[in-house]
C-alpha cells in the first residue's frame, strides 16, 4: 500500500486528500483547525484518514502541506518585533508607500500602520547610485549606532533595505556581516536576498513581510517535522508555495515569503489539474469559502502568474498564481440600507459565528442562510458531519428582512442570492475587460465549500455555457498540493534596452540565474530528476511604466540575436493591449527565471460507460427560480461516469452541495466530474 | 420608486459592471504613459438627461463623479445610431474644463430611442498651444492652450470623420499618443454600448430605463438623508491661493454654505474676479458644475461612505457663481491650471462643512507642494532627459476621529509617487532626501499629517525644474478648535557655494550643475488643543520622529527626550499651568492673519462689489491696481471698513479714462 497525502489548512477546516497510488482513487477528510495549537490538526487529520480509510502513517509515500501560519501572523500582527535599516534620509519608505490611499474618496482614509513602525527604522550612512557605483561608503560607526538603538528598543530582528541594492548588494551584505558580529542574537534579512527587484517600497515591503513571519513559520515547520516523524511519516514534507509549486520543508524554513498565499494557489493548481484531465482549454475557476470568493483564469491547463499581490494590508512581490477576489463568500451578510435597498456584503459572518443556520451563534442573514431558507441546503449535514443545518434558524434571520421589504421570505432569499451573484458578475466582467478575454468562451470550474452552491447562478448571469464540479470540490487545495511541481523563481534587475549590444549582459545574467537555479534544485532541494528551466523578461516600451512578461530563448541571446524576443514582445503587447509600436525601443527591466522539477502526478481512474439516465434518491420541494418546484436530490456517490440528469436538482456530498437551477442538464464525465450545461439562456429576473 | 429594491441593486451592479468594463478597456488599450500613470481619465454611463448614473470606483480620476453631460449633449442637433461625439472646448457646454481633456459620448439606442450615453474623458499629454503639455499658469487666453473642438461628431453613423482627426493631429506635439488614446476612448464607449445592449436584453428596456432614473433618485435621497443629519445654518469660509499669476497677489475663494433641511445652497459670491492667468475655473454658471462640487462629493462621502457615487447626489445642492469671476469666467479667459483653483476650492468647501460637522470632518489638508518635472541632460553623453518625478503632497488635517494621514491624504489621496530608484535610473539626478518632515503637521489634540520633502541634486547646465500647482508658501492649512495650522510649503534652491534661495511659488526654475532643490509641501493642520493630546501619543510621535522634543515641550507641554523618556513631573506642571486657548472654529497662520488685518472682510467685500460693476476685461487689472494702492497706504489711513478700497477704486477710475468710458457703456447697455 502506498498513499500520497495532501493537506491544506484553511480558516475553519484542515482538508486532507489521500491518493491511493495502486488503484488511482482518492479519499478525503476534513477536520477542524486548531489555531491555538498549530500542527495538531495535521495529527487529527492523519488519525481520521486511518480511522476512515485505514491509511497508516507508514504507508504514506509523499506528503504535501499548505499552512496559514505565516499569513495569520501578518493579519493578526503577531510576527517578531522587527527593526529596519535604510539609507540615511530615506527612512519613511514604508510610511509613504506609493502615497495613494486605500479609499481616495474618503477624506479620513489613511494607510495601515506598517509592520515596522518609524521608531524602529534607522538610517545608516551609505549610498549606492543607480549604476551600482558607491557614492558614500557604508559607515560602520553609523551602523553600530543603529544596531545599539534597535537593540535598545527591543528589536528581535533587522531588515536591511538600502537604495539600489538590487544592483549592488555590497552594502547590505556588509551591514549583515557587521550585525552578525555585533549582535549575533538578531535575525537579519537583506532586501536583495528576499527579492532583488527595483522599486524600493515594493522590495522593502516584501523583505519586511518575510522577516516579520520567518522565525514563526520556521518554528512551526520544525514542530510539524517532529510531529510527523513521531507518527512515522517517512518522506520529507513538501510545502506548497504561492507560485503553485512545492519545496522541501527544510528549504521552506528560510523561504517563508514564498508560501504566504499558497492556499489559494494550491486550489487553482487543483483546478488546473482537473481542467487538464477533463480536456478543458479555457477555464475560469471559482473558489468560494465562508469569507472569500476568488476566481482565476486557467488557459491550456495553466494558471496565470502575477507579481503584485496583497498579504493582509501590504503588497508583496513574489511570483504568485493570479487570483482575483470577487466577493466575500457564503458568509456575506445581507442588510437593508438607509434607502431601503437590500445589500449583500462586504461584511461577512465568516466561519465564526458563520451563517445563522449553522447554529453557532450567527444572528445575521447570510447567503448560505438564503439557500437554506429556500429548502436547497437543509438536505444533509455538511462538512463530514461537523456542521448541521437548521432551516428554522435561517428563516428566522431572513424573515425580518422580508418584512422590511414588504416581500415574501422566498423573494427575499432569492433577492439575496441574486444581488450576491450580480456583485460577482460585476467583478468577473471587470476582470475580463482588464485581460481582454470573452468569458463566454470559458467553462466555470467550481470548488470550495460554496463554489458548487453558486456556480450555476453566476454562469447563467455571465452567459457561460458550462459548469464543472470536480469530485471533491471541498478539498481541491489539498489535491492541488499533490499535483504541484517542485518550483522556484529567480530574478535579476536588468533595466537596459533590448538590443544586440546588450546580449552579453543578458547572457551573463541568464548564466548566473541558471547556476543559482541548479544549485537550488540539486543542493538545497535534493531533486534528482532533470529540471526544466524557463527564462522570461519583464519588458516594456521605453517610457512606459508597466511591464509585460515575455519568454526569452537563451539560445537566441547566446547567438546575439534579440529579434525573436523583440517580435514576441510586440506580439504579446498587441495581444494584451490591442496595439504595438514596432519602431519603439524596448526596455528589459528584469530577467525572471523559473526552474521546475516534475513531480509524479496522481493518475485518476477513468471509465467511459454508456450514458444513462439516473433516478434521484428522492424528490424534494424547494423554491427555485421564482417558484416552488419539485427538485431532484442526488447523492454525489451515485453520480458515477456516464450518469445523466436534469434540473432543477441538488447534489449532496460530504464536502459541499451543488445547486443546479432550471435550464441546465447534467452529465458525469469519465473522471467523475459533474458537467452542467446551460441549455436555456432565458431566465426570470 | 418604479423598481423594486432587490432588482434595483442588481441593476446597479450590472450598470457598474458596464462602466468599469469601459474603464478597464480604456486603461488596457490607451497608448500614453500619462493615462496609465496618472489615471487621469473617466468612463461612465449617463442618462439621456446628461446625469451620470454609473462610474467606476477603483480606476480613473476621482473628480468627475456626477459630471453633467447635458451642456455638450444639447449642442449636437440630432443623434443617430453609431454616432460618437467629442469636445475639448472649455467654453462649449461646460463639460470639458480644460483643453487637454478630450470628452467623448456615444448615444445608446434601443428601438430607435436613446436609453443612455456611454461617456468618458482622457487627459491628453498635449493638445498644442503656447507651451508643451498645453498648460501654463502664465497663459492669459484660452487660445494659447491648444486646438479646441466644439461638440462635434467624430463618428457619424459608424463613419469616422478623418478630417477632424487629421486636423487634431496636425496641431498637437505627440500625435501618435493622441491618436492611440482617442482609439482607446472609442473602444471604451463601444464596449459601453455593447454591454448596455446586453443588459437591456437581459432585463428589458423598461426595467433598465426605470432603473436609471431610480438609481439617480436613490442617490439623491441618500444625499438628502446625510444633509438632514447636519444642523441648519449658514457656514461661511474663506481661503486663498497665494498668487493670482506669476508674482501676483492672493486669490480669494469665499463660500457661504447654507444648510436648510435636506438641501444645500453653496454661494460663492465674494470670490475673486476672473484672472489674467490660467487659474480660472470654467463652470458656465452651472449651479451643479462638477468643478464646484468635488469637495461637496468628498464631504458627503466621508459623512456616509455607503452613499452611491452618481449624479443624483448633486441634486441635493445648488451653487451660486457670479459671472466674470474666477469660478465662472467669460471666454476667452485661460483655464488650463483650473486644477490648482479647484483643489483649493475643495478645501474651502471642506472648511465650511467642517463647521457644520466638526466632530466628523477634518480640518485643513496640506496642499501646495506641486507636481515636479525635471528636464536635464546626461553629463557624459549630453542626452536630454525629461520626466515627471513626483507629486509632493502633504498630510491630511486632524479630526475628532484621529490624526491626519502623513505625507498625503484628504483631497490628494488619489495621487501616486514614483520610486526613488526608478527616478534615478531614468533621469541623471541624485535624490538626497525623500521623506516626512518633523514638526510640519499642525499641533493638536489630533495632529495634522506631516509634510513630504524632496531634495534633489542636478549635474548639468540648462536643467529646468517645473513644479506645477505650487501654492501654500504664504497661507498654510487652517486648524480648528485650538489646533494649530500646518507648516507652509517651501521651495528652495541650494547652490554649491552654500547659498539658499527661497523660490516661493515659482513654478519654473532653471538650475546649474551642482545645484540642489528642496521642495517641501505644507503640513496638515491640527484639531483640538494640543495640550489635551494624550501624553503617550506625544511620546510615540517623538519616538517616531514626527515631533521633536522641543516642539513636544513648546506645543504639547510634554517633556520627553529623543529616546522617549518622559519627565512626568515637569509635564504635569506644564500641562497644569496651561491656559486653554479660546476655542474658535478655525485657526490661521501668521501670514494669513497679517493679510487679513489689511484685507478685512469689509475691504474685500468692497473690492468684490466694485469689480462686479466693471466690465469683465477690466476686473483683474483694477484688482491688481487696488492691491498696489492699498500696499502703499500708510498705516494710519487703513480703516478696514471698505472706505480705503472705495477711495482707491475712485482714484483708479479717475486716472484711467478708458475704464470710466467702458463702465459708462456697460451702464448704458443695462
Amino acid at each position: 500500500m502506498s498513499y500520497r497525502v495532501g493537506v491544506d489548512i484553511g480558516g475553519t477546516f484542515a482538508d486532507f486528500c489521500a491518493f491511493d497510488e495502486t488503484i488511482g482513487t482518492m479519499g478525503t477528510v476534513k477536520v477542524l483547525t486548531t489555531p491555538d495549537r498549530p500542527g495538531q490538526e495535521v495529527i487529527d487529520g492523519l488519525k481520521a484518514l486511518e480511522d476512515r480509510f485505514g491509511i497508516k502513517p507508514a504507508d504514506i509515500s509523499y506528503f504535501t502541506h499548505g499552512t496559514t501560519v505565516g499569513i495569520n501572523a501578518i493579519i493578526m500582527r503577531k510576527g517578531i518585533r522587527l527593526a529596519m535599516f535604510t539609507t540615511e534620509n530615506f527612512c519613511d519608505v514604508l510610511e509613504l508607500a506609493r502615497l495613494k490611499m486605500p479609499d481616495p474618496y474618503h477624506l479620513l482614509s489613511s494607510r495601515p500602520e506598517p509592520l515596522v513602525t518609524r521608531d524602529l527604522v534607522f538610517g545608516v550612512s551609505e549610498r549606492i547610485l543607480a549604476d551600482g557605483s558607491v557614492d558614500t561608503p557604508l559607515d560602520p560607526e553609523s551602523l553600530k549606532a543603529a544596531v545599539d538603538a534597535a537593540r535598545a528598543r527591543g528589536a528581535e530582528g533587522i531588515v536591511i533595505s538600502f537604495l539600489h541594492s538590487y544592483r549592488n548588494p555590497a552594502h547590505e551584505l556588509e551591514a549583515k556581516r557587521l550585525i552578525s558580529e555585533i549582535a549575533p542574537e538578531l535575525h537579519v534579512f537583506c532586501s536583495h536576498q528576499v527579492r532583488p527587484i527595483i522599486r524600493e517600497y515594493e522590495r522593502t515591503s516584501t523583505a519586511v513581510i518575510h522577516g516579520y513571519v520567518q522565525p514563526r513559520v520556521s518554528q512551526y515547520l520544525s514542530a510539524l517535522q517532529d510531529a510527523l516523524g513521531g507518527l512515522g511519516v517517512a518522506p520529507e514534507p513538501m510545502i506548497t508555495k504561492s507560485n503553485g509549486g512545492v519545496m522541501s520543508v527544510e528549504v521552506g524554513k528560510s523561504a517563508c515569503v514564498e508560501m504566504l498565499l499558497s492556499g489559494t494557489a494550491a486550489g487553482v493548481m487543483g483546478a488546473a489539474f482537473v481542467a487538464r484531465a477533463a480536456g478543458e482549454d479555457k477555464v475560469l475557476s471559482l473558489d468560494i469559502g465562508g469569507t472569500s470568493a476568488d476566481v482565476a483564469i486557467i488557459t491550456g491547463g495553466q494558471p496565470g502568474y502575477g507579481m503584485n499581490e496583497t498579504v493582509g494590508d501590504f503588497p508583496i512581490y513574489v511570483p504568485t498564481v493570479s487570483v482575483t477576489s470577487i466577493g466575500e463568500g457564503g458568509g456575506s451578510i445581507a442588510r437593508i440600507d438607509t434607502a431601503g435597498l437590500l445589500t449583500v456584503g462586504p461584511d461577512s459572518a465568516g466561519s465564526t459565528p458563520g451563517p445563522a443556520a449553522y447554529g453557532r451563534g450567527g444572528t445575521n442573514a447570510t447567503i448560505t442562510d438564503a439557500f437554506v431558507s429556500l429548502g436547497l441546503l437543509d438536505l444533509s449535514t455538511l462538512g463530514y458531519g461537523m456542521v448541521s443545518v437548521d432551516r428554522n434558524k435561517a428563516v428566522a434571520v431572513i424573515e425580518p428582512l422580508a418584512h422590511k421589504l414588504g416581500s415574501t421570505l422566498e423573494a427575499t432569499a432569492e433577492g439575496i442570492i441574486g444581488i450576491a451573484v450580480s456583485g460577482m458578475f460585476r467583478e468577473v466582467t471587470k476582470l475580463c475587460s482588464r485581460r481582454g478575454i470573452d468569458v463566454q468562451e470559458f467553462s466555470l470550474l467550481a470548488f470550495g465549500g460554496g463554489g458548487p452552491m453558486m456556480a450555476c447562478f453566476l454562469a447563467r448571469d455571465l452567459g457561460m455555457k458550462r459548469v464543472i464540479v470536480p469530485q471533491s470540490p471541498g478539498v481541491l487545495s489539498a489535491l492541488g498540493g499533490l499535483t504541484a511541481d517542485v518550483r522556484n523563481d529567480f530574478t535579476e534587475t536588468a533595466y537596459y534596452d533590448l538590443d544586440a549590444a546588450n546580449t552579453p549582459r543578458m547572457r551573463e545574467t541568464i548564466d548566473r540565474l541558471i547556476e543559482k537555479a541548479r544549485h537550488w534544485m540539486v543542493e538545497e532541494q535534493h531533486y534528482h530528476g532533470t529540471p526544466v528551466f524557463h527564462a522570461a523578461g519583464e519588458m516594456r516600451y521605453r517610457g512606459q511604466s508597466f511591464e509585460i512578461e515575455v519568454p526569452i530563448d537563451p539560445a537566441a541571446v547566446a547567438a546575439g540575436d534579440v529579434s525573436p524576443i523583440t517580435e514576441a514582445f510586440h506580439a504579446e503587447h498587441r495581444r494584451l493591449y490591442g496595439h504595438a509600436d514596432t519602431d519603439a525601443p524596448i526596455q528589459i527591466i528584469a530577467i525572471n527565471f523559473v526552474v521546475t522539477g516534475h513531480s509524479v502526478k496522481p493518475t485518476l481512474s477513468k471509465s467511459d460507460p454508456e450514458p444513462r439516465d439516473v433516478a434521484p434518491e428522492k424528490t424534494i420541494h424547494a423554491h427555485v427560480d421564482g417558484a416552488r418546484r419539485e427538485v431532484a436530490l442526488y447523492r454525489r456517490s451515485e453520480l458515477t461516469p456516464g450518469a445523466r440528469f436534469g434540473s432543477p436538482c441538488v447534489i449532496a456530498q460530504d464536502d459541499t452541495t451543488t445547486i443546479v437551477p432550471t435550464g441546465f442538464t447534467g452529465t458525469v464525465d469519465s473522471h467523475g466530474n459533474l458537467i452542467l450545461t446551460l441549455t436555456e439562456t432565458a431566465h426570470a429576473h | 420608486m418604479r423598481t423594486d429594491p432587490v432588482t434595483l441593486k442588481v441593476l446597479e451592479n450590472h450598470a457598474q459592471a458596464v462602466a468599469e468594463s469601459m474603464a478597464y478597456t480604456l486603461f488596457r488599450t490607451a497608448h500614453s504613459t500619462f493615462v496609465k500613470e496618472t489615471e487621469d481619465f473617466t468612463t461612465g454611463l449617463v442618462a439621456p438627461s446628461g446625469m451620470t448614473f454609473a462610474s467606476p470606483r477603483d480606476l480613473g480620476a476621482t473628480w468627475f463623479i456626477g459630471l453633467d453631460y447635458k451642456g455638450a449633449i444639447d449642442l449636437i442637433d440630432s443623434y443617430e445610431e453609431g454616432d460618437i461625439c467629442v469636445t475639448n472646448d472649455p467654453y462649449s457646454g461646460f463639460v470639458c474644463s480644460h483643453t487637454p481633456d478630450m470628452h467623448i459620448w456615444k448615444p445608446i439606442f434601443w428601438d430607435g430611442e436613446i436609453i443612455a450615453f456611454a461617456v468618458g474623458h482622457i487627459h491628453n499629454t498635449d493638445m498644442g498651444g503656447a507651451v508643451p503639455a498645453s498648460l501654463s499658469r502664465a497663459n492669459t487666453e484660452v487660445h494659447q492652450e491648444g486646438i479646441r473642438f466644439a461638440p462635434t461628431k467624430l463618428v457619424s453613423r459608424g463613419v469616422l470623420n478623418q478630417q477632424l482627426v487629421d486636423t487634431m493631429m496636425l496641431n498637437v506635439r505627440m500625435p501618435d499618443q493622441n491618436r492611440g488614446d482617442l482609439n482607446a476612448q472609442i473602444a471604451a464607449v463601444n464596449t459601453g454600448e455593447a454591454k448596455m445592449h446586453a443588459m437591456i436584453r437581459k432585463f428589458g428596456v423598461e426595467t433598465v430605463k426605470n432603473g436609471i432614473e431610480d438609481l439617480l433618485d436613490v442617490a439623491e435621497a441618500r444625499a438628502r438623508a446625510v444633509i438632514s443629519d447636519l444642523p441648519d445654518g449658514d457656514f461661511r469660509f474663506v481661503d486663498y491661493l497665494d498668487e493670482d499669476g506669476p508674482n501676483g497677489v492672493p486669490v480669494r475663494l469665499e463660500l457661504n454654505l447654507k444648510i436648510r433641511g435636506d438641501g444645500i445652497v453653496m454661494d460663492f459670491t465674494g470670490s475673486d474676479p476672473q484672472l489674467k492667468s490660467a487659474l480660472n475655473m470654467p463652470t458656465g454658471g452651472n449651479p451643479r458644475h462638477i468643478l464646484l462640487m468635488v469637495g461637496f462629493n468628498y464631504c458627503l462621502y466621508t459623512l456616509d461612505p455607503s452613499i452611491p457615487l452618481n449624479g443624483g447626489i448633486l441634486r441635493s445642492a445648488t451653487c451660486i457663481v457670479p459671472e466674470g469671476t474666477v469660478l465662472n469666467p467669460q471666454h476667452p479667459a485661460a483655464v488650463g491650471m483650473r486644477s490648482l483653483t479647484c483643489g483649493r476650492l475643495q478645501g474651502v468647501i471642506m472648511g465650511a462643512f467642517h463647521a457644520a460637522a466638526p466632530d466628523r470632518l477634518p480640518v485643513g489638508a496640506a496642499g501646495g507642494g506641486g507636481i515636479v518635472n525635471v528636464k536635464t541632460f546626461d553629463a557624459r553623453s549630453g542626452k536630454l532627459s525629461m520626466a515627471s518625478i513626483d507629486p509632493v503632497t502633504g498630510g491630511a488635517g486632524g479630526s475628532a476621529l484621529g490624526d491626519g494621514a502623513d505625507g498625503s491624504g484628504a483631497n490628494t489621496a488619489f495621487l501616486k509617487n514614483t520610486p526613488v530608484e526608478i527616478n534615478e535610473i531614468e533621469v541623471p539626478i541624485k535624490f538626497r532626501r525623500y521623506g516626512l518632515v518633523p514638526d510640519s503637521g499642525g499641533a493638536g489634540k489630533a495632529r495634522g499629517g506631516m509634510a513630504t520633502e524632496l531634495e534633489v541634486e542636478v549635474f548639468t547646465p540648462d536643467t529646468v525644474v517645473t513644479a506645477r500647482n505650487r501654492d501654500r508658501s504664504v497661507f498654510a492649512a487652517w486648524g480648528g478648535a485650538g489646533g494649530m495650522p500646518g507648516a507652509p510649503s517651501l521651495f528652495t534652491r541650494l547652490t554649491p557655494d552654500g547659498k539658499r534661495i527661497d523660490l516661493g511659488n515659482t513654478d519654473v526654475v532653471p538650475l546649474s550643475p551642482g545645484d540642489v532643490f528642496n521642495l517641501t509641501s505644507g503640513g496638515g493642520a491640527g484639531f483640538g488643543d494640543p495640550f489635551e493630546r494624550p501624553v503617550e501619543l506625544v511620546v510615540r510621535d517623538v519616538l517616531r520622529g514626527s515631533v521633536t522634543p522641543a516642539a513636544a515641550r513648546a506645543h504639547y507641554g510634554v517633556v520627553v527626550d529623543i529616546d522617549g523618556v518622559l519627565d512626568t513631573a515637569t509635564t504635569q506642571a506644564l500641562r497644569a499651568a496651561h491656559v486653554a486657548p479660546q476655542v474658535e472654529t478655525y485657526s490661521y497662520n501668521a501670514s494669513r492673519r497679517a493679510f487679513e488685518a489689511i484685507w478685512t472682510d469689509a475691504n474685500y467685500a468692497a473690492l468684490t462689489e466694485a469689480l462686479s460693476m466693471m466690465p469683465v476685461h477690466w476686473r483683474h487689472f483694477v484688482k491688481r491696481s487696488v492691491f498696489e494702492r492699498i500696499a502703499a497706504l500708510p498705516e494710519a489711513e487703513r480703516h478696514g471698513d471698505g472706505s480705503e478700497i472705495r477711495a482707491a477704486v475712485e482714484a483708479i477710475k479717475a486716472s484711467v479714462p478708458g475704464l470710466a468710458s467702458s463702465m459708462d457703456m456697460l451702464e448704458a447697455a443695462e
